[in-house]
This record gives structure tokens, C-alpha cells and sequence, in this order.
């Protein structure tokens, strides 16, 4: 088993460092709660970016949030490092209200393609040079911005689904060329979910990739920022990656709630977070191989089935520490909604039963799986990814770790109880699918080392110092205009939040930042120039939810 | 209509049978004798062919209708830890009568921009073309529709009418998905069928005919005799080589796992039948199994002995039947178990891998018979 590579060791840049760096393109300072921010000119954004990527080795743009104030808009470009996710760095770049125009990041970071898109539809920022300015969540025939001031939610939006009209289009892209355009979905029996990958086939072999994404949109950053932080957002969560990833969702919440509150979390809850989260990646990434299985194998076979009844355990062991088995609402701030059920012996024993028959699950999974001569014919040297153009594309998770990034926020950026605990993060150099399924199975059984070390803890600990709470504000109103991005090791990757409070007790921006979302982005590298059943294959492999994607 | 008729009959079990389980009378003769048709001249020899055809046709039908519906289900569930259908009848039987019902009962959905003629013959010509290759299968019991000379060419040709069917079903639905899967299964057939017909031939090199009766009475010899139990000659036993290679070819001439490519419900939605609802859907389906159940029909013939089996002769069409099952439940077996190749991958196997082997058991095949010879 791969335990990952060496991590090199990363050049800490001081703030003075950065400052110098920025130097007089900085227009002023605008400190986050987790990393200095610089205020810069609308037009010097590839210029200090280009800077930070390559002289202070920022090369990872996890997020793009965009806002807008009362009198300007404003995005900020929250970067950080492949090597020490912890060194960070917030770029906000604020442009007049008459005419919001920024220069695009595009060509920094190609994930920024989708980012500026999402901010000119949500929000309505023009990114000046982007090569592909189109709504990206809502219909081309939207009216407004969502997320901006003033937008009327009550005008009523006639969709006339031009971009529809003739789901047959012609089957020639153009006259002069060979090819076929063929629409994969929304509903297809592969597509995981309501997406629509617009495709030009020559032959068998893909062309051109688009993925079409915003089915699935429900509004999720907005519905936040309606709900009080006590309790009212804390079941959101649970519904952007819908499978089964409930508590590791939730926690990326509680983790940026509980930092920009100052909130202390007992550390007997932080061990049954960890415990629930890690179930929680199990139960997905069971889901992962099974579909991943599904996709290439053709049909609900016996690897699908297995999976699923392997899942189905995990499901029951939450569905007893939680009392629901997808949408959980059991992280509270401060700590978890209460303590193990009882009788305690029966669920720890039930849940290291499960633990106990995992490897014996797992060898027959290689069995079936991994060793099978015609699924290694068909998912090695497919859908590659290379290292740079994964971290281009801000790919972290399973699909980063495949093509031997070594990142993990448990690790790297460490909250909960895993700083306490042996476990090691799995990388695989093959960049291929084979090698994402490869590093989910190794997960898998780095999960239940972690369950089986919290069990453990959770066996031993006395009972008077059982505290599943703090004490927290029955109201709480952070000050305003403190900002703050927070990350954790979701199933898919770095599921990341930003809130900005306003000095209410609901938050006055709520960005997501969904692994599955810059995943998707990077299917077009992985399969332009494969089979149409290798973009299946690759869609499969990067695992996503578009509950997550669309949000 | 039993009888002292039946040839090998007085055989006593377990010993060799000293009469080849070859018909000497075939099915449409025996009914004419039976319902006295044959008095008739040639319009009562007509009448009791169709008839025969008419129970052999039934019978076939009527397997496709226990298999699709019922046990397909079952055995997929015993492969994946299910338990599939239970609710209706015995272990839930009568699911083919719901089902039958909720397939014919639903609409038939026509594209707008069908190509009519060819998109309404499409299922036809599947679902025929197999029933049709019955006709000269010997299946035991007197059940031997028709014996000619050319007996296991005729079962290749008409068997290979089905890819015309599936290319207009692919093209005649106006559907990218359904060009895709006509596309990817004149490429399959093409590919597949040649190493299929090759290795025939290599069985041909050894009985040295084409009829079918013939090869299997040429089964019925003993290959050796260990303890007083003798095992017959059959060729899957003579030549394994050849059958192995028969069987994989044969998995993909008729479109099962891992060589599903052309409906690849994964990639491309369902294929050739994508645009297919109601009864061109069943059509189409039985049409499948229709060419599972040929393909497991003309392995048992040319491979298994036909309906050579222990106990009397007149079991013949029970043994027959377990066999064509036997290899039904290996593609089911297949499908639960073994991932899809791709299309390219698939294409490469036919061409850069059967078709050499085929080719190199032929020519063994005529080297070794004709030194014994």
C-alpha cells in the first residue's frame, strides 16, 4: 500500500514576505479571519496572481467568492498551497457598482474559468478577457442576478429553454466537418445525477467535452444566508452532497461557524465527529466504487449490489448514533446534537463488528474488482489527469491523491481529533481512473483505522467528562464584517465555506466551495481525445454529486 | 405419441447407445402420420409442417417468456444477494403474466422522424431471425423440424439476419444513441461471426458434414470406455479448445457480457432499442433471448451431444432443454460477474485474437483428422 510520497517541505512566506511581493499593486489591506488580504486594482489580478503562484508557490485557488456591497462589488480569490494548505492568502479585488468589470483569472488558473462564470451569473461581475463568459448555473435566458442587490425574486421568470428547442440537433457540429454532436444527458443512465455533457464525437472518440451544469441548483448559498447560524443552517449541509457525506458536510460548517465565532468544541465531541465523519466517508466511498463499478461493468452487477449491502451497515450504524440515515442535522455548534445511544457497549461493539468484517469485504472487492483483467484493460491509461493540471483545476480529494498530489486537509490544515490519531494519507502516482479507484479502497481502510482508534477513546472515556456541547449564545451575531474561509476534508475533496458576517445573526455571505464543482471542471482535460465508454468511466471516477456541484 | 418409434429407445441406460440419437423420422412426418394429415396430398403435408413448426416455435417462445421476465431476474439476484421477484405466485411465477400484460398494454412511442417501413420491420426481423434457425436444431424426443444437408450453414445465415435487423433498428429511429448502438453492432457481428463460423467449420472437419442430425449421431460414439462408464465423443470433450472459443464468440454474436457494447446501457442509453416502447420492445427482447437460447441450442448440437443424455432416449428434449439453459445461465452468470469491454478493445479481440485462434484450430483441426485418417 501507498502511503504517499515525501512531502516536500514548504517555504513559510511571512506576511512581510507577501507584502513586498504585492508591493504597490496592493491599494490597501483587508485581513480575513484565516489569511492576510490584499485589495488590488481590478486590472493587476493575473499580474499579483501570477506573482503569488510562481514567486510564493500560492498555486492552488480554492475558492472565488463574489459579493456585493451597498456601494462596489467585490471578489475575492482565496488562495493557498498544494504543500501547507494553512499558508493563505485572500486577494479582493473591488470594482465600482456602475460598471462592475474585473480582469479574469483565467489564465492563472483555469479554475477560475467556472468560478468568474458562477460570479457573473449569481452575482453579475464581468470578468474582462474571460474566454467563456456564460451563465453557468442558470438558464442562458435568465433576467438579473441572483445574489446581487436589488434583484426582484418576485418578478416572474419566463424560461423559454431556447438552448433546448431541438434536443435532435442536426447530426453534424458543422457542414464542413465530420463529427457529431451529442447531447449525454440530463438524463442519462450515467451522468450520476441531472447533467448534461454537451459532446462532439468523431466516431467513438470525443472531441469536444462541456459539461452543462445547474440542474441540481437550489439556491443553497442564498437559503444560508437566510438562516440564523444556531440552527438554521446547520441542516443544509447534509443536503449538498446528498450521499451519504452527510457529517462531513456539516462539519465543514461547524468548523467555519465555530471560527468566526470563537466557539470551543469539547474534545469528546470532537472524537465522535470524527468517528461520524469517517463513517460517513466509508458510506460514500462505498457508493464510488459501486457506481464507479456500475459505469464501467454496464449493469447493476454483483460489485454494485456488494457495495451497496456494504454501505447499507454503515447506514444503520449512523442511523443509530444520528437517528436518520442521509440527512443527519447531528453537528451542532459546539459539538454534536448528543451523546452515543445507549446502551453504549451494544453500539461500539456493533460498530467494530462492522470494522472487524471490513478487510475480509475489501479483499473481495480486489477479488472482483481491481484484479479483474478486463477492468484494468479498460481503466488503466484512461482518463488522465496529470498533477499540474489537476491542481490548475483546483482537483482535491480522491481525485488529487490519484494523481499523487499528497493533500489532505485532515492532515495538512488539521481540525477534530485526527492530529491525535495514526492514520496515513494514500496517494497513487498512476493519475489514471484505476488509480482513483485504488486510493478510495486504501481510504476505506484508512477510515476505519481512525473509527477504530475513536471507538476506542470513546470505550475508555470517563463518564463524568462526557460533554457532547459547549456552552454556546442561544443568538449568535459574529461583528460585522469579518470574513473568514474555512475548509475540511469532505468525501470528494476540500469542502470549503466562506462567510462574511454582517453583524446579524445570519450570515451576510455564504460562499460554498464544492470539491465536486472544480472535479467536474476537469472531466474536458481527462477525456478529449478517449472513447465515449472512457468519459463514462472518467465521469464515474471523479465521483460527483451534483446536489454539490449545483448546490 | 411415444414410442417404439423413437430410435435408440430400447438403448438400456448407461450403456453405450448402439443406435445414433439421430430422428429418423422428423416432426412434421410423425404429426402427419399422427393426425392422419398425410392422407391429404401435399396441402395436408403443409398443414401438419406448420403445425409442427407451430409447437416447436411455442416452445421456444414460451422459454424466452419464463427466462426474460422470471428467471433472468432470479439468477441475477442470487449473483448480487437479492432476492428479486417473490410477490406473485410461487417464488414468483407469475410475473411473466403481469409483465406480458404491462409491456403489451403500454403505448408504442414512434419517433416523429422514424424511417416507417424499416423501423416497424426491425423487431420483426430480430425476433424471426432466431426463431428460424429452430427449424433444423434435433432436439430429442422426435422434436427435428428439418434435417437438410446444410444444416449448420442454414442455422449461420439465418442467425446472421439479426445484424441486418439490428442496423435498421439503429438507423431507423432517428436516435444518435441507437446509430451508435446499430453502429456498434454491425462491427460486433462482423468481428464475431467469422471466428463463430471457423470453428464451426473445424466440428464440420470432424463429422464430416454439415447436417446437423449427423454431427450429433457422430457424438453418440464412445470416446473411452473408463470402468465400464463410457464417455461419449463430444466434441466439447474432443476439441475443448474449439469449444472454448465457440462460446466466447458466441457470447459476443449475440451481444451478452462483457461484450454487451451495443446496448452498453451505460454509455449509450439502451442502444439499437433506445427508441423502442411496448410491443416492439418485447419483440426486440425476445428476439435477444430468442438468440441466446439459438446460440446455446447450436452449442449443445455441435458441441454437447445434442439430446444425448443418460436414461431413455425419449428424454432427449430434457436434456436438450438443461443444456440450452446451461448456457443461458452462463451468460447471466457473465453479466453479474465480468465488466464490459470497450468497443475498440472489443473490436481488437475479434479480429487480432479469435479469428487467429479460429484460424489455427481449423488448420490443427484438418491436420490431426486427416493424419488419423
Amino acid at each position: 500500500m501507498s502511503t504517499g510520497l515525501e512531502r516536500e517541505p514548504s517555504v513559510e512566506v511571512t506576511e512581510d514576505e507577501l507584502e513586498t511581493l504585492v508591493g504597490d499593486r496592493a491599494l490597501a489591506r483587508d485581513d480575513h479571519l484565516n489569511a492576510p488580504g490584499f485589495v488590488i486594482r481590478p486590472d493587476d489580478v493575473q499580474d499579483v496572481l501570477t506573482d503569488l503562484r510562481d514567486e510564493a508557490g500560492f498555486d492552488h485557488l480554492a475558492n472565488l467568492t463574489a459579493q456585493q456591497y451597498a456601494d462596489r462589488y467585490e471578489s475575492i480569490y482565496h488562495l493557498r498551497k498544494y504543500a501547507d494548505p494553512t499558508q493563505e492568502v485572500s486577494i479582493v479585488v473591488p470594482t465600482t457598482t456602475d460598471e462592475p468589470v474585473s480582469q479574469t483569472a483565467e489564465p492563472v488558473f483555469r479554475t477560475a474559468d467556472w468560478h468568474e462564470r458562477e460570479a457573473f451569473d449569481l452575482v453579475g461581475i464581468d470578468y474582462e478577457g474571460h474566454p467563456d463568459p456564460r451563465r453557468i448555473l442558470l438558464p442562458e435566458t435568465w433576467q438579473g442576478h441572483p445574489l446581487s442587490e436589488g434583484y426582484d425574486q418576485e418578478k416572474p421568470q419566463l424560461v423559454t429553454l431556447t438552448e433546448h428547442a431541438n434536443p435532435v440537433q442536426p447530426d453534424h457540429h458543422d457542414d464542413e466537418s465530420d463529427t457529431m454532436f451529442l447531447n449525454i444527458g440530463p438524463h442519462h443512465p450515467a451522468t450520476h445525477g441531472v447533467l448534461h455533457i454537451e459532446t462532439v464525437l468523431d466516431g467513438e472518440t470525443v472531441v469536444d467535452v462541456d459539461p452543462d451544469i445547474g440542474y441540481l441548483h437550489r439556491c443553497e448559498e442564498q437559503m444560508c444566508q437566510n438562516g440564523t447560524y444556531r440552527h438554521q443552517i446547520m441542516p443544509y449541509p447534509d443536503r449538498w452532497d446528498y450521499v451519504s457525506a452527510g457529517l462531513l458536510n456539516e462539519w465543514a460548517y461547524a468548523r467555519t461557524a465555530e471560527d468566526l465565532a470563537d466557539i470551543d468544541v469539547p474534545e469528546y465531541a470532537q472524537v465522535i465527529r470524527t468517528m461520524g465523519a469517517e463513517l460517513c466517508r466509508i458510506a460514500s466511498h462505498m457508493l464510488a466504487l459501486a457506481t464507479f463499478a456500475l459505469d464501467v461493468y454496464g449493469d447493476f452487477t454483483a460489485i454494485f449490489q456488494y457495495g451497496m449491502r456494504d454501505r447499507e451497515v454503515v447506514q444503520d450504524i449512523l442511523e443509530d448514533l444520528t437517528g436518520q440515515r442521509l440527512m443527519f442535522n447531528y453537528f451542532r455548534l459546539g459539538g454534536v446534537a448528543w451523546d452515543l445511544p445507549e446502551p453504549r457497549e451494544e453500539f461500539i461493539e456493533k460498530t467494530r463488528d462492522f470494522l472487524d468484517g471490513l478487510p475480509a469485504k475489501v479483499d473481495e472487492y480486489h477479488d472482483l474488482l481491481t484484479a479483474n483483467e478486463i477492468f484494468q484493460v479498460r481503466t488503466h491509461d484512461t482518463g488522465i489527469l496529470e498533477p499540474e493540471v489537476a491542481k490548475q483545476y483546483g482537483c482535491t480529494g480522491p481525485v488529487a491523491r490519484g494523481s499523487g498530489i499528497d493533500y489532505d486537509i485532515r492532515r495538512d490544515d488539521p481540525y477534530g481529533y485526527y492530529d491525535n490519531l495514526e492514520w496515513d494519507v494514500v496517494t497513487e502516482d498512476g493519475c489514471d481512473n484505476y488509480s482513483r479507484v485504488l486510493v478510495r479502497m486504501q481510504e476505506v481502510e484508512e477510515s476505519a483505522k481512525i473509527i477504530e482508534q475513536c471507538l476506542d477513546l470513546l470505550e475508555d472515556w470517563p463518564e463524568d467528562e462526557r460533554t457532547v456541547q459547549s456552552n454556546v449564545p442561544r443568538t449568535l451575531k459574529p461583528d460585522a464584517d469579518t470574513e473568514i474561509y474555512r475548509s475540511v476534508e469532505g468525501a470528494k475533496g476540500e469542502l470549503g465555506i466562506y462567510i462574511r458576517s454582517d453583524g446579524t445573526d445570519k450570515p451576510g455571505r455564504f460562499k460554498i466551495r464544492s470539491p465536486c464543482f472544480h472535479n467536474l471542471s476537469a472531466l474536458p482535460e481527462m477525456s478529449e481525445g478517449e472513447y465515449v465508454p472512457d468519459l463514462i468511466a472518467s465521469l464515474g471516477s471523479l465521483d460527483i454529486v451534483l446536489g454539490e456541484v449545483d448546490r | 405419441m411415444t414410442g417404439g418409434q423413437i430410435a435408440g429407445a430400447a438403448t438400456l441406460p448407461s450403456a453405450p447407445p448402439a443406435m445414433p440419437l439421430q430422428d429418423t423420422v422428423l416432426l412434421p412426418e410423425r404429426l402427419g402420420e399422427l393426425t392422419g394429415l398425410d392422407g391429404f396430398g401435399l396441402g395436408g403435408e403443409l398443414l401438419a409442417t406448420f403445425l409442427a413448426a407451430f409447437i416447436v416455435g411455442n416452445l421456444m417462445l414460451a422459454m424466452t417468456g419464463v427466462a426474460g421476465p422470471w428467471a433472468k431476474r432470479k439468477i441475477t439476484a442470487a449473483f448480487t444477494d437479492r432476492i428479486a421477484v417473490n410477490r406473485l405466485g410461487p417464488a414468483g411465477l407469475f410475473i411473466i403474466l403481469a409483465d406480458s400484460v404491462r409491456l403489451l398494454s403500454k403505448e408504442l412511442v414512434i419517433p416523429e422522424n422514424a424511417d416507417r417501413p424499416a423501423y416497424d420491420l426491425a423487431p420483426i426481423v430480430v425476433a424471426s431471425s432466431a426463431l428460424l434457425g429452430f427449424a433444423v436444431i434435433p432436439m430429442g424426443s422426435g422434436i427435428h423440424l428439418a434435417d437438410p444437408e446444410v444444416g449448420l450453414a442454414y442455422v449461420f445465415a439465418v442467425s446472421g439476419i439479426a445484424s441486418l435487423g439490428l442496423v435498421m433498428a439503429g438507423y431507423a429511429s432517428s436516435n444518435k444513441y441507437s446509430l451508435l448502438g446499430g453502429l456498434r453492432a454491425v462491427a460486433q457481428n462482423i468481428a464475431y461471426e467469422i471466428p463463430l463460423v471457423i470453428t464451426g467449420m473445424s466440428i464440420v472437419i470432424f463429422a464430416g458434414t454439415l447436417q446437423l442430425g449427423e454431427i450429433v449421431s457422430a457424438q453418440a460414439k464412445p470416446l473411452l470406455t473408463i470402468a465400464g462408464i463410457s464417455i461419449p465423443s463430444w466434441y466439447a470433450l474432443v476439441n475443448p479448445f474449439a469449444f472454448v472459443l465457440f462460446l466466447v464468440a458466441n457470447f459476443a454474436e449475440v451481444g451478452r457480457n462483457p461484450f454487451d457494447t451495443p446496448e452498453a446501457p451505460t454509455e449509450i442509453v439502451a442502444g439499437y432499442q433506445t427508441e423502442y416502447s411496448s410491443v416492439y420492445f418485447v419483440l426486440i427482447y425476445l428476439g435477444e433471448f430468442l438468440h441466446i437460447f439459438l446460440g446455446g441450442a447450436i452449442i449443445a448440437t455441435i458441441f454437447l451431444g445434442g439430446p444425448a443424455g443418460p436414461g431413455p432416449a425419449a428424454l432427449g428434449i430434457v436434456w436438450f432443454i438443461i443444456k440450452i439453459w446451461a448456457v443461458f445461465f452462463a451468460t447471466q452468470w457473465l453479466r453479474s460477474a465480468v465488466p464490459r469491454v470497450r468497443i475498440d478493445q472489443l473490436i481488437e479481440i475479434g479480429w487480432k485474437g479469435l479469428l487467429v485462434l479460429s484460424f489455427a484450430n481449423l488448420v490443427l483441426t484438418a491436420v490431426i483428422v486427416g493424419l488419423i485418417a
